[in-house]
């Protein structure tokens, strides 16, 4: 991506799941964004996109791709930067460089929460040393307070990013903070829920956002949790392959295998769970998906597996039916090697079978036989051999006449014999067509 | 081969026109007939001729309609589908299929309605085809075509499975 550092872009109308950007100001030089190899990140899921295309400034590049300072592509003069950057229509990044800390990148980060009605009890910086284990302190730094109007400030020496095989982690790490916050928010909830609440013995159904769109409902019971997922798809086809995949997912929830994974159901119609919500946030055509999450599900590092999971189960059910990516991420799952959506494959298997069977249409064709080809051969042997008999007869009828022809003399007899006695001549073989 | 005799000139396949000014040229004229067959358990067919048409149901959502004419033939099937994703499974098929009719030249672009595939034989395809292997293709075709979307609807359901797996894995 390489701007005009002089020209002033409009804010760009953000799309959902689009990377758009909006440059608000800018001055000096812009080195060369370079976008980092994302085969791993997932659509729409944790590992966004955003952050792995990080302009900075002139000194320094962070490549993944193993670029170095003296590749050539830096300007030789400190530059400033201020980009604003937004996903999925309210995930807003903030990213500044300026030349007074040439060394320090500012990266801010504003998501809407989950859930408007419950709050982060201890805010969000005493879990943000928990999201950054494993990153070195002058790598990554959290600035308290954070800017105004964010919920996150991030210090950032990107220098010091390894450029070996740490840097893909730690950049993973560092580009998955929008969806580590949402997940710090569902484990607070599934930690702390409201005591009143519990009181009225109402378990109110809470509802979440994760993404734009896709909501669902997470109801607090005595000894369990049910997430209810309400399934929405624009194409009937779809319906009907995700229908599909949750049934195997009721079977093979229900199997002894996985007797420890959280029971799954799926219905057509609203889980009574579920009543009294609105009418709008309980319209589907792909029915309701519930699992319930019991407590060892919540315990200890099976917190993490189970809240990602929740989180990113509409993703799974998209990438299944429709998208073409490889998962390939370990916080999602381990090892899905299954590389293209049901659709494809049916398109493909489709294209396949149908040569087979042109192929096999072609075998029906006539190809004139050898029979038919020789049939001329035959017909010239035919007419040789009628003519040769023609003219052996012709002779012995004429030689006949000859001796049977007397001395009287007939007058204009040889006229009457050279016209009614003598034999047709037939045209040419050569000349005969079949 | 038989030229139209209501459009000069034209020489087109009459079972696709149905002339109400010439109904001798669909052959077999009469009143309708219909023979139920049992050929062997279960399968029962109903055999319905009328006037130029034979239709052969095994129920309400299998049958074939043959159509004959002087100079052509319409042979169309209607595959059975028991759910919803058969039926998408079909219609995929069936239409990726005909969308691409020249590859067989039989094969109707649209089918009759009221049904999923049709096929158009002529004299000029009985005079370039033999005509018995032509009735094979069209029989093996038929069975290829049940097969197919009984494979495609396993791969759906084994590719669910696959994910499934792998997602409820984690919470183990």
């Amino acid at each position: 991506m390489n701007t005009d550092p002089e020209l002033d872009r409009s804010h760009k109308e953000p799309k959902d799941g689009m990377l758009s950007e909006g440059i608000t100001s800018a001055k000096g030089n812009f080195a060369e964004t370079l976008p980092i190899s994302n085969d791993k990140f997932s659509e729409g899921g944790p590992d966004n996109k955003v952050l792995s295309q990080i302009t900075v400034s002139g000194r320094q590049c962070i490549s993944h791709e193993g670029m170095s300072p003296s590749s050539g592509n830096i300007p030789d003069k400190p530059t400033e930067i201020d980009h604003h950057l937004y996903e999925f229509g309210s995930v807003e990044y903030h990213i500044q460089a300026s030349l007074s800390e040439p060394n320090n990148t500012y990266l801010s980060i504003s998501t809407p929460l989950l859930s408007q009605g419950v709050l982060l009890s201890h805010g969000l910086p005493r879990h943000t040393t928990e999201m950054f284990e494993g990153i070195p302190p002058d790598v990554l730094e959290i600035v308290e307070p954070a800017r105004e109007g964010y919920q996150l400030t991030l210090r950032l020496d990107l220098a010091r990013i390894p450029r070996k095989k740490d840097s893909v982690k730690m950049i993973t790490q560092i580009s998955s903070v929008q969806a580590a916050i949402l997940s710090f928010q569902l484990k607070e909830i599934l930690r702390n829920i409201s005591n009143e609440d519990l009181s009225l013995g109402m378990y109110k159904p809470l509802k979440l956002v994760y993404h734009p769109s896709e909501t669902f409902f997470v109801v607090k019971q005595p000894t369990k949790f049910t997430a209810v997922f309400p399934m929405r798809f624009k194409e009937n086809t779809d319906v009907s392959i995700a229908t599909a995949f949750f049934q195997e997912l009721m079977d093979v929830g229900s199997s002894t295998a996985f007797a420890k994974a959280p029971p799954c159901h799926w219905s057509p119609i609203p889980p009574p769970e579920l009543r009294g919500e609105l009418i709008e946030d309980l319209s589907t055509n792909g029915g309701f998906v519930s699992f319930e999450i019991s407590s060892r599900h919540v315990e200890g590092k099976k917190l993490d597996k189970t809240v990602w999971g929740v989180l990113n189960f509409y993703s799974l059910v998209k990438y299944h039916v429709k998208n073409y990516k490889v998962l390939n991420s370990h916080m999602l799952t381990p090892k899905i090697n299954v590389k293209q959506c049901t659709r494809g494959f049916i398109q493909r298997r489709i294209r396949k079978r149908l040569q087979n069977l042109v192929e096999r249409s072609g075998y029906y064709k006539i190809i004139v036989p050898k029979e038919v080809q020789l049939g001329y051969r035959r017909m010239r042997k035919l007419i040789s051999l009628s003519r040769s008999k023609l003219l052996k007869g012709r002779r012995s009828l004429t030689n006949k006449i000859k001796r049977i022809g007397s001395r009287i003399k007939i007058h204009a007899f040889n006229r009457f014999r050279r016209r009614w006695l003598t034999f047709p001549r037939f045209s040419s073989v050569t000349s005969y067509t079949y | 081969n038989f030229p139209c005799q209501e459009v000069e000139r034209h020489n087109k396949p009459e079972v696709e026109l149905k002339y109400v000014t010439s109904p001798e040229l669909l052959l077999n004229p009469g009143c309708d007939i219909y023979v139920i067959v049992s050929c062997c358990p279960p399968m029962h067919f109903n055999f319905a001729h009328s006037s130029s048409q034979v239709l052969i149901c095994r129920n309400e959502a299998e049958k074939c309609l043959i159509e004959t004419s002087i100079n052509s033939l319409r042979i169309s099937l209607k595959v059975k589908q028991a759910d919803e994703l058969e039926n998408i499974l079909t219609k995929k098929f069936l239409r990726f299929l005909s969308m691409r009719a020249e590859a067989f030249e039989v094969l109707r672009r649209k089918p009759v309605q009221g049904y999923d595939i049709s096929f158009l034989i002529t004299n000029y395809h009985c005079e370039e085809m033999q005509k018995h292997k032509l009735i094979d293709f069209i029989v093996q075709f038929m069975e290829d075509i049940d097969k197919e979307i009984s494979e495609l609807k396993l791969s759906v359901n084994t590719r669910g499975r696959l994910v499934a797996t792998e997602f409820l894995k984690q919470f183990v």
